[in-house]
């Protein structure tokens, strides 16, 4: 049986993966993972930019008090100062609506603004004052410049996080993201590959070919190895182009703790595509023409569905709600829950290999059932099978 | 003979449709047998439980004395009524690949496909996909994947059906090879001239029940009719047996179907009253006349 197995699994890998679709596709979704990194790459870098801010400074400002401001916002803003002191209050006024100046500092203290007050322009103002402030205080006590400077020599203050050096929330999210999308994904592509794959044995009659020499069973578990391996090796080389582009580009620094999170990216996948290939397969088997595909997808599209919009609140919100738990336990949908709740580090590893095991566990049975269901199913043609037609009449049935 | 392939009493009811209601076939080793009957009467339906594609509400498919198994099927080889192949693959691969499944190792399996490509007279077309090929070059490689892995039983399902006169002479020589090496065919078909002319055996079933079995001539004896004909020197005489029904005749003769146990000199003696008379035949019908006595 085994190797009846892996010749249905190799025929199946073989046969669509010399297909110039596929090939296309696959070499399409390789250049864009590696091109993505690359062309952000060499996009203008603005991140290291400052805001730009525009201050007016009306007359009777204390004596060099825009050159204060001026070192207070270096490194922090850039910083433009306009000398107001020849404009009117209306001439002003009119600066500030046109945007011309952000706000106006009017002698002693009072700052004008358009609308809305600027934090980063009030801290600036206040932080000049009160430097204008000591230095006349520093003066009228004797205090020398170099005492001054000692005086207020800055203290340098160190950083220490409690978390890993390489804990990074964009980062685990974007790996997260990619672990829902792919195990949403992979199993929709495949899974309808399978389905395609198994109408043709019917409406061809190949199967009965097929059925005279193996078991409905080896006949369904070759399909499903084959076309796994297929999204496998078609994963694989979208991951070697992605790390491959990251590399070259030096774009994203991906924790190395999330290194880890690969090989339970690979069985989470695996394991949807294991589940959902074999439902696939058993619903093609219900049908007897491409046509009617549509008609018994959808059952199927639900949990996928579920799954899919449950990680993606995982992704970007909290990965350890109630809900999340419960879905991490459900084999159609942990597949793609527990990668992103993986990622987002909301789940420990007992509970990761409780989960795998009842997915494991699951695929087991489902093969097993599909076996005894695919017999009668597949022998079928003509009009739609129904599911309880198909099970009851699977009870006589030898798998 | 002793039977490789003994079916006794089978039955499958499709709802309230009863497909097979007590079909009986044997088939001895090395023995050719042509299992005939009208469209519908459960030819179809017997090969597929033979092979274990249907299951059977009652009876038996027995192999070589014992229930037939999983493993007995490895040995046997399929042609189905409606051809299965995979559009997309070769036809070195198709044929290679089945041959693997039944359990060639892939040394055996490619060395066979290139043999029976060769046999079939698809040799020019080993690398051509399926979908590329006629009808009737489909029909050759379908032979080839039944019999790639030299199977004790050969089942073929209606396979002169669509075949070219070049084909069927193929298919034929293909499976009187086949009786000599020493497996055991069998084969349905409507073309009862060719039945005829290259089975011994045959098996006649109707309503889903076996009619008759036995060989081709035994079934022509057994029949309540004879078919004369005579072959005048001069004219036609306007003249005919008491009781005999006319049937269709050459130029220059008269048939008529007669009741087995007629009086063939007396019958003659009036002909020869009647009429010139150049020879003259009395024989049992053909099998297409026991074939219509069997099912009407």
């Amino acid at each position: 049986m085994r190797g009846q197995a892996f010749e249905v699994a190799k025929r199946e890998f073989v046969t669509r993966a010399r297909t110039r679709g596929f090939r296309a596709v696959t070499a399409i979704l390789v250049l864009m993972v590696v091109a993505a990194p690359i062309v952000m790459s060499l996009l203008p870098d603005n991140s290291d930019e400052l805001p730009k801010i525009t201050i007016g400074v009306a007359a009777d400002a204390p004596e060099g008090f825009a050159d204060q401001l001026d070192a207070i916002a270096q490194s922090q803003v850039e910083l433009t100062i306009i000398d107001l002191a020849s404009d009117s209050s209306d001439e002003i006024e009119t600066r500030l609506s046109n945007g011309d100046v952000d706000a106006v500092f009017e002698a002693p203290s009072t700052l004008v603004w358009d609308d809305f007050e600027n934090p980063v322009i009030y801290g600036l103002i206040s932080a000049a004052l009160q430097q204008s402030s000591i230095l006349d205080q520093a003066d009228a006590i004797g205090l020398s410049p170099a005492e001054l400077d000692r005086l207020f020599e800055p203290v340098q203050v160190s950083n220490r996080s409690i978390a890993d050096d390489d804990k990074s929330s964009d980062v685990r999210s974007a790996v997260a993201f990619i672990g829902l999308f792919t195990a949403f994904l992979l199993p929709q592509i495949y899974g309808q590959l399978t389905m395609l794959s198994v109408v043709e044995e019917k409406s061809t009659r190949v199967v009965e070919v097929l059925l005279s020499h193996i078991r409905p069973r080896t006949l369904l578990i070759g399909k499903i190895l084959g076309l796994c391996a297929l999204a496998v090796i078609q994963l694989l080389l979208l991951i070697f182009g992605l790390v491959l582009a990251l590399r070259f580009t030096n774009l994203v620094e991906v924790p190395s703790s999330l290194w880890r999170f690969v090989p339970l990216l690979g069985l989470s996948v695996l394991g949807g595509l294991a589940i959902y290939t074999t439902l696939f397969a058993l619903l093609g088997s219900l049908i007897s023409r491409q046509e009617d595909a549509s008609q018994v997808m959808m059952p199927v599209f639900a949990p996928l569905m579920v799954g899919y919009i449950a990680g993606q609140t995982a992704v970007f919100g909290n990965a350890d709600t109630l809900l999340l738990k419960i879905l991490t336990w459900l084999p159609f949908t942990s597949p793609m829950i527990l990668p992103v709740r993986v990622a987002r580090e909301a789940i420990g590893p007992v509970e990761v290999a409780l989960s795998l095991a009842v997915l494991a566990a699951a695929v087991f049975l489902l093969i097993r059932l599909a076996g005894r269901l695919y017999k009668f199913t597949l022998l079928r043609t003509g009009s739609r099978v129904g599911w309880r037609e198909a099970i009851r009449l699977s009870r006589g049935a030898v798998s | 003979m002793t039977s490789a392939l003994e079916i006794s009493g089978l039955r499958k009811a499709y709802g309230d449709i009863q497909a097979l209601d007590g079909v009986d076939l044997k088939i001895g080793r090395g023995q050719l047998v042509g299992f005939l009957g009208p469209n519908g009467a459960g030819k179809t339906t017997t090969m597929r439980s033979i092979i274990g594609l249907t299951s059977v509400d009652e009876g038996s498919v027995r192999w070589q004395g014992a229930p037939i198994t999983l493993d007995d099927r490895h040995h046997i080889g399929y042609m189905p009524q409606e051809r299965g192949l995979y559009a997309r693959m070769k036809v070195h691969e198709h044929i290679a690949y089945i041959g693997r499944l039944a359990g060639l190792d892939r040394s055996t399996a490619d060395t066979r496909a290139t043999w029976w490509a060769e046999r079939v007279g698809l040799t020019n077309r080993s690398d051509d996909l399926i979908q590329e090929l006629s009808t009737g070059n489909q029909q050759r490689v379908q032979l080839a994947v039944a019999l790639v892995h030299e199977p004790d039983l050969l089942i073929l399902d209606e396979p002169f059906a669509g075949l070219d006169p070049v084909a069927v002479s193929m298919l034929s020589s293909v499976m009187t090879d086949q009786v000599e090496r020493g497996a055991s065919v069998v084969f349905s078909s409507h073309q009862l001239d060719l039945v005829q002319d290259l089975a011994k055996d045959v098996t006649i079933i109707a309503n889903g029940r076996t009619q008759a079995t036995g060989t081709v001539a035994e079934l022509r004896q057994r029949s309540p009719h004879r078919v004369l004909e005579i072959h005048w020197s001069g004219d036609i005489p306007d003249w005919a047996p008491q009781g005999a029904d006319p049937l269709a005749a050459v130029s220059g003769a008269s048939r008529w179907r007669v009741a087995a146990d007629a009086d063939a000199a007396s019958i003659v003696a009036a002909a020869a009253a009647n009429g010139s008379i150049a020879s003259v035949s009395f024989e049992p019908p053909g099998l297409e006349d026991v074939f219509l006595e069997l099912v009407a």
